[in-house]
């Protein structure tokens, strides 16, 4: 599902924030991206998602070349790609619905089937009493909840998620580890960069090390 | 069909949702079109000006000795035989006072007073359409001085084709400054929607994560862009018929020193549309601009 060959970038001449990175993911795998801050988990996730390209190296997502893809092609690529934030990256003027809705009509959905799915993954979620509300409204965890639905909203084949509980409390980033390894049941692939190494031993699943750039240990539980 | 109202939808509500920037793109557009457009309307009115005047294009021969009848009847006769010549009337002194009059309009009494033979008695010939040409009304001159003995004839057009080449080259200045101002529209409606983009920078962001194509994500501001045009053409329109109903109707009139009985006249209906029209042009042109610099994926 996942495979990266070799992958190097730097953002800058002096310093490179991935070094020769391989690493081959199966579908349906929920894998942890762990390391210490400034390791290079987010950019590794980044180039999964087409929003920034290796300096060497090739991405392939499901089979598809993404270090070739036309930049016309990455919306396409993000269609199959759900990525859930720390920040969140809720639209704050819009209410609940609309923020979920919003992926769905951005991939030409119809109305109705919008209305559909939206209701349904809220419910997932646990938030469909929360339809009118707005983000900020809400208490970080629903709104990461949100988040969620609207990742999940349009069925991605793969699910990233960036430190998604790195502000949360303990009981809460439980209940959002909870939604993603439902979401994995259902058969998406899940990679999660964390620095929750708690959580890590609560489920344990494969683990990816990163320090400073280098892949240092990949392994399973 | 569901496609284009979404959009629609879309548009308006960034326009209500930034009220202000909107209306100052409206108002900053409908300004520019609105002084390229009196340009328009001062060329158009000295063109009809102009033509007006082409139109009596005359030979005027001046009389100081006041002839006697059958003296007037013969030269009558003689000029009527010309074959350029279509009419000839004679003016004698009270009928030119009398013109001369009722030209000035309201301004007639300044020449309360004057004693009724101040201006001379002339002779007038309209010619003949194929005729109106400098050579056929030199000829026709020739022949009065020549034929007739009248000296004192007035019928070189020399001013009029020196007030053309004026017309034209204040057709040049305003090309030149509608251009600039057209420029300064574009730039200023550009940088409206790119404010308007960097509020909404979030959801442009989001927009892209979420696999929005960009088509998805520009047509609504495309909208924006040409909505605002058009309104602000449509504004620029109703500045200039405040203008010129309240203004240049009038100030116009006395600037141009224009015969009473020639109205300045309002921009017809074609140029009215195609000022909204330019703003159509302009806001998508400004918005497209916008666009290219801000929204990448
Ligand atoms: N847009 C950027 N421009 C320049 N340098 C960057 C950029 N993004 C990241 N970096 C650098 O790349 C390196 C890796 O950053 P990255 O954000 O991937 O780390 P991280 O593992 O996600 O850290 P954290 O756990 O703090 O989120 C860092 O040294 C960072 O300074
Ligand atoms: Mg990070």
């Amino acid at each position: 599902m996942i495979q990266l060959f070799n992958i190097c970038k730097s953002y800058s001449k002096e310093n490179s924030a991935l070094k020769d990175v391989s690493v081959h993911i199966q579908k349906g795998e929920f894998v942890y991206l762990t390391g210490p801050s400034g390791a290079g988990k987010t950019t590794l996730l980044k180039m999964l998602y087409g929003a920034e390209r290796p300096t060497r190296g090739q991405v392939l997502i499901n089979g598809q070349n993404v270090t070739r893809l036309r930049r016309s092609r990455v919306p396409y690529l993000r269609r199959q790609v759900g990525v859930v934030f720390q920040d969140y990256k809720l639209l704050n003027s819009r209410t609940v619905y609309e923020n979920v809705a919003f992926s769905l009509e951005a991939q030409g959905k119809k109305r109705y089937e919008v209305a559909q799915k939206v209701y349904q993954c809220l419910k997932k979620v646990g938030l469909e009493h929360k339809l009118k509300s707005k983000p900020l409204e809400l208490s970080g965890g629903e709104q990461q909840r949100v988040a969620i639905a609207r990742a999940l909203a349009v069925d991605p084949l793969i699910l990233l998620a960036d430190e998604p509980s790195g502000n949360l409390d303990a009981e809460v980033s439980l209940d959002i580890m909870e939604l993603l390894k439902g979401a994995n049941a259902r058969g998406t692939t899940v990679v999660m960069a964390t620095h929750d190494l708690h959580l890590c031993h609560l489920f344990p699943r494969r683990t990816i090390h990163l320090e400073a750039g280098r892949l240092v240990n990949d392994s399973m539980p | 069909m569901e496609a284009i109202r979404y959009f629609l939808f879309r548009s308006l509500r960034n326009m209500a949702s930034s009220p202000l920037l909107c209306s100052a793109a409206i108002l900053t557009m409908g300004v520019a079109l609105a002084a390229v457009g009196v340009f328009l309307l001062v060329v158009l009115n000295l063109q009809n000006l102009t033509k007006d005047w082409r139109d009596d294009i005359q030979v005027v021969a001046y009389m100081d000795k006041v002839p006697s009848a059958t003296e007037l009847d013969e030269v009558l006769q003689k000029v009527k035989a010309f074959p350029e010549v279509e009419t000839a009337i004679f003016v004698s002194k009270t009928d030119a006072l009398q013109r001369f009059t009722k030209r000035l309009g309201e301004d007639s009494d300044l020449l309360t007073g004057l004693r009724a033979d101040v201006l001379p008695a002339s002779l007038e010939l309209q010619l003949k359409g194929e005729y109106q040409t400098r050579n056929a009304v030199q000829q026709v001159a020739d022949r009065l001085k020549s034929e007739l003995k009248l000296e004192d004839l007035q019928y070189g057009k020399d001013w009029l084709e020196q007030f053309e080449s004026f017309t034209t080259l204040l057709e040049l200045v305003g090309v030149v400054l509608g251009g600039f101002l057209v420029f300064a529209a574009v730039f200023i409606v550009s940088n409206t929607i790119k404010l308007t983009l960097y509020a909404r920078r979030d959801e442009l962001e989001i927009m892209t994560l979420v696999g929005a194509t960009l088509r998805f994500i520009k047509t609504p501001f495309i909208i924006e862009g040409l909505l605002q045009g058009i309104l602000g053409g449509v504004l620029a329109v109703v500045i200039l018929y405040g203008l010129h109903h309240f203004v240049l109707k009038d100030g116009l009139q006395v600037l141009l020193l224009t015969p009473a009985g020639f109205t300045i006249e309002f921009l017809p209906r074609e140029m009215q549309l195609a000022i909204a029209a330019a703003g159509a042009f302009l806001g998508v042109l400004g918005s497209l601009l916008a666009l290219r610099r801000f929204v990448r994926i």
